[in-house]
C-alpha cells in the first residue's frame, strides 16, 4: 500500500545539490536520513511534504571521524554506526549509553542522531550528552552556513532554530578531557520506550560536574544551578541530598499518559544521586551498565 | 501408565516447516487479483451519540473511490450470544470507534483518504463511561431497546437499566456462613480493559460471486461460526456462505467469534464479482475490536480461626462496553466460578454485566477469570496473613478436590490441584526468599492458585474427517485453529497414536467451512479436549474400516488384529504384515483378481451430552453448564527497588494439571508465553481512556507489550496429569490458565515485599515507588 | 511511476512504483514476496524486518526507492536452498507459535550471528528487544539461540 499522501523523492549525491532543492522548495522539502520518524508522520498525517530528499548518497554527510578532541557526526549516520564506534564508547560514553536507548536496533540501523535532534521532541535522549558536551550543530543553506551551540538549539517542543531553507551538515563534539557520564533513563519496562526522564551526568577528575536532562520540560536542558552546587566538590551523601532539593527547581515537568509529574520528580532525584555515583565509578575505570541503574526491568 | 509412542512425547510440530520459511499463508497474505477492493470505516469520534447527518459528497470525488456504505445500506443486527450489535451505526453511535460508513476504493490509500472526507454531524448524549456509573438510577439508558434483543436463555438482561445480563449463583445460608466466621474480610479490587495485541492485526476479505456465493477469507478463531453469524445476518443459506481461515497470527480470544469480519462480509453483498478488503491499522485494533473487560469486585469472605472458608460473597461490575454480545458471556463464565478453586458451602455471587460506552469487551485469554482471581487471590492471602496462617497451608485447606460441589452444585472433576501446590511450593523454596546485598532492593513472594473452565454452549460440538493417501499417509480434516497452540500438530498426535502413522506423515490444513466439518469455535482452551475427542473417534473409526477389511479378506478376528508401524499385524499370526500404504485406497485383491475395500475415509464427532445451563436463574443450581475445570498454582520470587519501584521476576514457578500433556514441550510453551503475557497486565499494560471515552494509547508506544527484555530470569514450568475422564488420552486443556495467576503473584508479592498491598491493576513501578514514598512518610 | 531495479534475495527484480511507495507493500504486492508481514506500520513491532546490506531495517518505514542499488535479504532468501542452522534450532525449540513474528525475528538473529557467532544471552535479547512476539515469552526463542551457539556446535 502507498502512503496516503504523495510526494517526489530526490536522491541528490552532493551537499550543493540538496541545498539548492531546499532553497527552492523551503518547508515543503524534508530531508530523508533514516526514515524512521518522517515516513511515521507522513504516514499518520502530520506532515504533508511535497518533496522528500534523500541524503544518504551524500559523501560529505556520511563522515563520522574523530579527530584530536573533536568527534564529527555528519547527517546520516545512523544509532547504530555510532553504537559500534570504540571511540564513542570510550570517550563518549553518555553519549554511548544513550544511543542505545533509542528505539530497538532495527530502527537504530536506520535512525540518525542528527534526525534525532531535528524532531526535537522533549524525550530526546542524545540531548543530554550532545548539551553535556556543548555540542556544535552545523547548519547549511545555499547561501550561507552558520554553526549553533546545541544550547540554542531547542526552541520549544519539536521547534529548533534551523530555518526552513537549512539543513544540518553535521554536529561536532568535543571531548571533555578527564571525565565520565553516564545516562540515565526513565522508562516503563526494560523493552524501547520513550524517556519519562532522562539525565545526563558528567564528572571530570578536577570536581567539574555537567549535568542535563530530558523529558522533564518543554525543551532538554542543562542543569545550571545543580552544576553550580556541585563544582568543586567531592561527591557525599549530603551534598547529593542538597543537589536533589533543586531538583524543583531545575525541571518542570508534566503529567501525562506515560508517567506522572510527581513520580518523574521523586525517580530524578533517585537518577541523579545514582547517576553521580555511577559516573564517578565510571571514572575510576569502573564497568557500570546504565540500564540496570534503575533497578528491575518494569 | 500405558506407554504411548506419540501421545506425551515432543513431536515436532506439523507447521513448523511453513512457519519458519516464511511459507505460512496468513490473510494479508492471499492475492485476489485486479478485482480487489479496499475498504477503510469512518469511526465515530464520539463516545454516545445521535447521527444527525452523513455527508459523503466530498469522498466520493476522490479519485479511485468506487462507493460508500453507510448503516442504511445494512439494517442487520448480529451478535453470537445476544443480538445488540449493528454491521454500521443506525441512528446512534455507542463507543469512540464505532464504525459508521465504509468507503470503497481501488486502493488503500484513496479510500483513506476519502474516508477523512466523510463528514459525519452528531448530536452529544451523555457518555457513560464506567460501570458503577451506569448502574445509577439517573444515568443515561444506552439501549433502550434491551427488552426486543434476542439472547441465548442463560442470559438475564434488566431491561430500563444498563445492566445486560447479570448471573447470579447463590449456594448455602450466606448469612449462617459469616455467622460462623472468626473473621471477615471485605474489600474492592479494580482491574482495567485490556487489549489482545496478536501481531497479525484483524483482516477479513469478502467476495459476493455472481452466483450468488459469498466467500470471506478471515483471520478468525472461529470459521464455522462466523459462517454462521454471516449467514443469519445477512440472510444467506449456510451453504451460500464460506469461511476461509488461513493462519492466524494470534489469536488470544481476539480473533473469537464475529468483530470486524462482519463488515467486508456485508460490504461484498452490495459489491458483486468484487473481492473487498478490510485490513485493521494498528490503532483499529485497539480501538475497535474486542477488549479484556475491566471489573470492579466487591469481596466479602469469612474465615474461621482454623482457616475454613465459611462464607464468600462476591460482587463483580463488568465494564462491558457498548455491545455486549460476545462479552456477556465472561460475565456469565465468571458469576458460576468466582468461588476460585475453593470449597465453600455458604456462596452468593452475583456478576453483572453493565453497558458502557466504551468499545466492546470481549474474549480475551482467561475469559475473565484473570480479572476475578486479580481480587480473589489476593484476598485469600491476606486473609491468611491477617489470621497468622502460612497463606499455602490456608488454600491446602480449602482447595476443592474431586467430587466436591462447585457454586452451582455440580460435582468437581478429578483435578491435581494438591499436586500442583506442592510442586509450585518445592519448586520456588517458599519461604526461603533470596536476599539482596543491595540495600535499596526488597524481595517478596506471592502465591497464587487458579482454575478455569471452558465457557461454552452446551451443545458446542467439534467434528473430524480423516483421509488416507495411497501412501498411507493421512489428511486430518478438522476446523480449530492452530492460532500458534500447536493443535495441529497434537491432533494429528492422536490420529498417528491409534492409527499407527507419525505426526509427520498427517497433514492438517487450516480449514474451509465448505470442505471442513463442523467445529464451534477456538476459545475456551477447549480445541483440545472436544476436537481431540472427535479426531480420537475419526481415528477409531478408520481403524475399525482397516481391521473390518483385513478381517473379510484374510478371516483373522478383528480383536487378534492391531496397527504398528504403519501395517496392520496379528497378534496370533506373526507373519502377517500388510502395510498400510498396501491397501488404504486402492484396496486389498484377492485372488479372483477382484478387489475389497477401497478409500479409507472416516468420520468423528463429539459433543459434551451431559452439559446443561438449565440452572435456576435465581441461584444457578441444577444445571451442568461447566464441562471440567483445569487448575493449578503459581509462585514467584519479585525484586522489588524500593527508590524507583521498578521490579524484577527473579524466578517464577508454574504447576497446571493438564490431565495428560500430550506435548509436554507445546504445554511448556504456553506457560512461558502465558505467564508473561500476564505478567505484564499487571507491571505495566492498561488501555487508558480519557474523559470523552478516547483511547489515549493506540499504539505499541504507549500501550507497552512485553519485549525480550522483559522476561522473568527463570521460569519453572510444571505438568501435573491427573487424567480427565472424557478426555482424549485424559487431557484437558492449559491454554488460557497459564496467565491467570500472575497478577495476583505480583499483588501478593509486592505486599511481602513492602507491607503494601495494591488493589487496583495495573502495579506499576510508579505505583509501587509513590505508596513506598507515601508509606515512608506516615 | 518510475522503473526500480531491485535486488531481493540476490535477484535482480524490475519493479515499478510510485514514490510514495512503502518497501514492505512492494516486495509484498508487487513482488510477492509474503514473509515480511505488518503488524504496526510504524516500527514498533519489528514484524516486517528484512535485511538491507546485512543490516535488520523496519521495512514499513522505508520506501521502496530508497531501497535501489541495495541488497534486500527475507527470510524465503534464507530459506532457498534449505533451511538455516537457526531455523532448524528454532524449530527443535518450539521458538514460535502462531509465527508471525517468525521471520522477523529469525531475520534480526541472522544478522546478530553474522556480527556475533557466539553472542551471550544479553547480546541475544538485545537484537530481538525491538521483534514483538505475543505467543511464546521468548524464552524458546533465546534458548533456540544458546543451544545453536553453544561452545561444540
Amino acid at each position: 500500500m502507498s502512503l496516503a499522501h504523495e510526494f517526489t523523492y530526490e536522491r541528490p549525491k552532493t551537499v550543493d545539490e540538496v541545498l539548492l532543492l531546499k532553497r527552492q522548495f523551503g518547508s515543503k522539502a524534508f530531508i530523508l536520513a533514516g526514515g524512521t520518524d518522517l515516513i511515521v508522520n507522513i504516514k499518520e498525517g502530520m506532515l504533508t511534504p511535497d518533496l522528500l530528499i534523500d541524503i544518504k548518497e551524500v559523501a560529505e554527510l556520511k563522515k563520522l571521524s574523530l579527530n584530536g578532541e573533536m568527534l564529527f557526526i555528519g547527517a546520516s549516520i545512523s544509532f547504530d554506526e555510532l553504537i559500534d564506534r570504540s571511540e564513542v564508547q570510550s570517550y563518549f560514553p553518555m553519549l554511548h549509553d544513550a544511543c542505545k536507548t533509542v528505539a530497538s536496533h532495527g530502527v537504530r540501523t536506520r535512525a540518525t542522531v542528527i534526525g534525532n535532534i531535528c524532531s526535537a521532541v522533549p524525550s530526546l535522549d542524545s540531548a543530554p550528552a550532545l548539551l553535556c558536551h556543548d555540542a556544535i550543530v552545523h547548519c547549511a543553506s545555499f547561501d550561507a552556513k552558520r554553526d549553533i551551540p546545541i544550547r540554542e538549539w531547542f526552541l520549544a517542543p519539536r521547534k529548533t532554530a534551523l530555518q526552513d531553507i537549512e539543513i544540518v551538515t553535521g554536529i561536532s563534539i568535543p571531548k571533555v578531557p578527564e571525565s565520565a557520564g553516564i545516562y540515565v533513563k526513565l522508562g516503563r519496562y526494560g523493552g524501547e520506550d520513550l524517556a519519562q526522564a532522562g539525565w545526563g551526568i558528567m564528572l571530570s577528575r578536577d570536581l567539574q560536574y555537567r549535568i542535563a536532562h530530558c523529558a522533564l520540560g518543554p525543551v532538554p536542558k542543562r542543569a545550571a544551578k545543580i552544576e553550580a552546587l556541585l563544582d568543586g566538590n567531592e561527591l557525599s551523601d549530603s551534598l547529593i541530598a542538597e543537589a536533589i532539593k533543586l531538583i524543583p527547581e531545575e525541571i518542570s515537568p508534566i503529567t501525562d499518559i506515560r508517567s506522572s509529574k510527581e513520580y518523574r520528580t521523586h525517580v530524578s532525584g533517585v537518577m541523579l544521586k545514582r547517576g553521580l555515583y555511577a559516573a564517578r565509578d565510571r571514572l575510576h575505570g569502573k564497568k557500570v551498565d546504565a540500564a540496570k541503574l534503575l533497578g528491575g526491568i518494569a | 501408565m500405558k506407554d504411548y509412542k506419540y501421545i506425551g512425547t515432543d513431536v515436532t510440530r506439523i507447521d513448523a516447516l511453513e512457519k519458519i520459511s516464511g511459507a505460512a499463508i496468513y490473510g494479508d497474505d492471499i492475492d485476489f487479483g485486479a478485482n480487489l477492493l479496499h475498504a477503510e470505516l469512518v469511526q465515530s469520534t464520539m463516545a454516545h451519540a445521535i447521527i444527525k447527518s452523513i455527508d459523503i459528497s466530498e469522498a466520493l470525488k476522490v479519485k479511485g473511490v468506487y462507493k460508500i456504505f453507510t448503516g442504511k445500506d445494512f439494517p442487520y443486527k448480529f451478535g453470537l450470544y445476544m443480538k445488540d450489535r449493528y454491521i454500521f451505526a443506525q441512528d446512534k453511535v455507542r463507543f469512540v470507534g464505532e464504525q459508521i460508513a465504509a468507503v470503497i476504493a481501488f486502493s488503500p490509500g484513496a479510500a483513506k483518504r476519502a474516508a477523512e472526507l466523510v463528514k459525519v454531524e452528531y448530536e452529544a448524549l451523555p457518555a457513560v463511561l464506567d460501570q458503577m456509573e451506569a448502574l445509577k438510577d439517573d444515568t443515561a439508558l444506552l439501549h433502550p431497546e434491551l427488552a426486543d434483543y434476542p439472547h441465548v436463555p442463560w442470559f438475564f438482561p434488566k431491561p430500563g437499566t444498563n445492566i445486560a445480563h447479570w448471573r447470579k449463583t447463590r449456594k448455602g445460608d450466606l448469612d449462617k456462613g459469616f455467622s460462623e466466621a472468626d473473621f471477615i474480610l471485605e474489600d474492592t479490587y479494580q482491574v482495567p480493559r485490556y487489549a489482545h495485541c496478536a501481531i497479525e492485526t484483524h483482516v477479513a476479505v469478502g467476495k459476493f460471486d455472481h452466483s450468488g456465493r459469498l466467500t470471506v477469507w478471515s483471520s478468525s478463531q472461529s470459521p464455522h461460526t462466523q459462517r454462521h453469524l454471516f449467514a443469519e445476518a445477512l440472510g444467506l443459506s449456510h451453504k451460500d456462505v464460506r469461511v476461509i481461515a488461513p493462519h492466524v497470527g494470534g489469536g488470544f480470544g481476539g480473533k473469537a467469534g464475529v468483530t470486524m469480519e462482519i463488515i467486508p462480509a456485508a460490504l461484498a453483498t452490495k459489491l458483486k464479482g468484487y473481492a473487498v478488503k478490510l485490513r485493521y491499522s494498528r490503532e483499529q485494533e485497539f480501538i475497535n475490536t474486542y477488549q479484556r473487560l475491566g471489573v470492579v469486585a466487591k469481596i466479602k469472605m469469612g474465615v474461621k480461626k482454623d482457616g475454613t472458608i465459611t462464607a464468600l460473597d462476591h460482587k463483580i461490575y463488568w465494564d462491558a462496553g457498548a455491545y455486549v454480545e460476545y462479552g456477556a458471556n465472561v460475565v456469565n463464565a465468571v458469576g458460576l466460578s468466582a468461588i476460585g478453586p475453593y470449597r465453600i458451602h455458604n456462596v452468593s455471587i452475583d456478576s453483572v454485566c453493565v453497558y458502557t460506552n466504551l468499545p466492546p469487551g470481549g474474549a480475551y485469554r482467561g475469559f475473565g477469570y484473570s480479572e476475578m482471581l486479580f481480587g480473589l487471590e489476593s484476598h485469600i492471602t491476606r486473609i491468611a496473613n491477617e489470621l497468622g496462617l502460612d497463606q499455602i497451608e490456608f488454600r491446602r485447606k480449602n482447595a476443592i478436590k474431586a467430587g466436591d460441589l462447585t457454586a452451582y452444585g455440580a460435582k468437581m472433576n478429578p483435578n491435581g490441584l494438591i499436586e500442583c501446590i506442592d510442586k509450585v511450593q518445592q519448586a520456588i523454596e517458599w519461604g526461603k526468599k533470596p536476599s539482596s546485598n543491595d540495600p535499596t532492593k526488597v524481595i517478596g513472594q506471592g502465591f497464587s492458585l487458579f482454575w478455569k473452565a471452558p465457557a461454552m454452549p452446551p451443545n458446542a460440538s467439534s467434528s473430524a474427517f480423516l483421509k488416507f493417501n495411497e501412501d498411507a499417509t493421512i489428511n486430518l480434516i478438522i476446523s480449530g485453529m492452530d492460532i500458534g497452540q500447536g493443535y495441529q500438530t497434537v491432533m494429528a498426535q492422536i490420529a498417528a497414536e491409534i492409527l499407527s502413522v507419525p505426526p509427520g506423515k498427517i497433514r492438517v490444513e487450516t480449514p474451509d467451512t465448505d470442505r471442513n466439518p463442523y467445529e464451534w469455535q477456538t476459545v475456551a482452551s477447549h480445541i483440545t479436549w472436544s476436537s481431540g475427542n472427535a479426531v480420537k473417534k475419526a481415528a477409531l473409526d478408520a481403524r475399525e474400516q482397516i481391521l473390518s477389511l483385513i478381517n473379510r479378506v484374510y478371516h483373522y478376528p478383528i480383536d487378534e488384529l492391531y496397527l504398528e508401524d504403519e501395517a496392520v499385524k496379528c497378534q496370533t499370526d506373526p507373519a502377517f504384515l500388510l502395510p498400510l500404504k498396501n491397501f488404504v485406497v486402492d484396496g486389498i485383491m484377492t485372488r479372483d483378481g477382484t478387489f475389497k475395500g477401497g478409500p479409507i475415509n472416516a468420520r468423528g464427532m463429539f459433543m459434551p451430552e451431559f452439559s446443561s445451563t438449565n440452572g435456576d436463574p435465581e441461584t444457578s443450581q441444577g444445571g451442568h453448564p461447566n464441562v471440567h475445570y483445569t487448575v493449578g498454582a503459581a509462585a514467584l520470587n519479585l525484586e522489588i527497588d524500593r527508590e524507583t519501584g521498578k521490579m524484577r521476576v527473579l524466578k517464577a514457578a508454574l504447576a497446571i494439571d493438564a490431565g495428560k500433556a500430550l506435548n509436554p514441550d507445546l504445554v511448556r510453551g504456553q506457560i512461558t508465553g502465558g505467564l508473561l503475557q500476564g505478567l505484564a497486565t499487571v507491571l505495566y499494560e492498561d488501555m487508558r481512556y480519557n474523559d470523552k471515552g478516547k483511547l489515549l494509547n493506540p499504539n505499541f508506544t504507549d500501550y507497552k507489550i512485553p519485549t525480550s527484555m522483559d522476561v522473568p530470569d527463570e521460569i519453572i514450568p510444571i505438568i501435573v496429569e491427573v487424567p480427565q475422564p472424557d478426555g482424549p488420552f485424559g487431557a484437558r486443556g492449559i491454554g488460557e490458565h497459564t496467565m491467570l495467576p500472575a497478577a495476583p503473584m505480583i499483588a501478593n508479592a509486592v505486599e511481602d515485599a513492602l507491607g503494601i498491598r495494591i488493589k487496583e491493576m495495573p502495579i506499576t513501578a510508579e505505583k509501587v515507588a509513590l505508596a513506598v514514598l507515601n508509606k515512608d512518610k506516615q | 511511476m518510475k522503473e526500480l531495479i531491485l535486488k531481493v534475495n540476490n535477484e535482480l527484480r524490475s519493479v515499478y512504483v510510485e514514490s510514495n511507495e512503502i518497501l514492505l507493500d512492494v516486495l509484498r504486492e508487487k513482488l510477492g514476496i509474503k514473509s515480511p508481514k505488518c503488524g504496526c506500520e510504524r516500527g514498533d513491532c519489528g514484524a516486517c524486518t528484512v535485511l538491507l546490506d546485512g543490516k535488520a531495517v523496519r521495512s514499513c518505514l522505508v520506501l521502496a526507492v530508497e531501497a535501489e542499488g541495495h541488497s534486500i535479504t527475507t527470510v524465503e532468501g534464507i530459506s532457498a536452498e534449505k533451511l538455516s542452522a537457526l531455523q532448524e534450532s528454532f524449530i527443535q525449540f518450539n521458538s514460535f507459535q502462531c509465527g508471525y513474528c517468525a521471520p522477523g525475528i529469525i531475520l534480526a538473529v541472522t544478522e546478530l550471528l553474522e556480527k556475533h557467532p557466539k553472542p551471550s544471552l544479553e547480546e541475544i535479547k538485545e537484537s530481538i528487544a525491538g521483534n514483538l512476539c505475543r505467543c511464546t515469552g521468548y524464552t524458546p526463542i533465546f534458548d533456540a539461540i544458546m543451544d545453536l551457539t553453544k561452545g561444540d556446535k
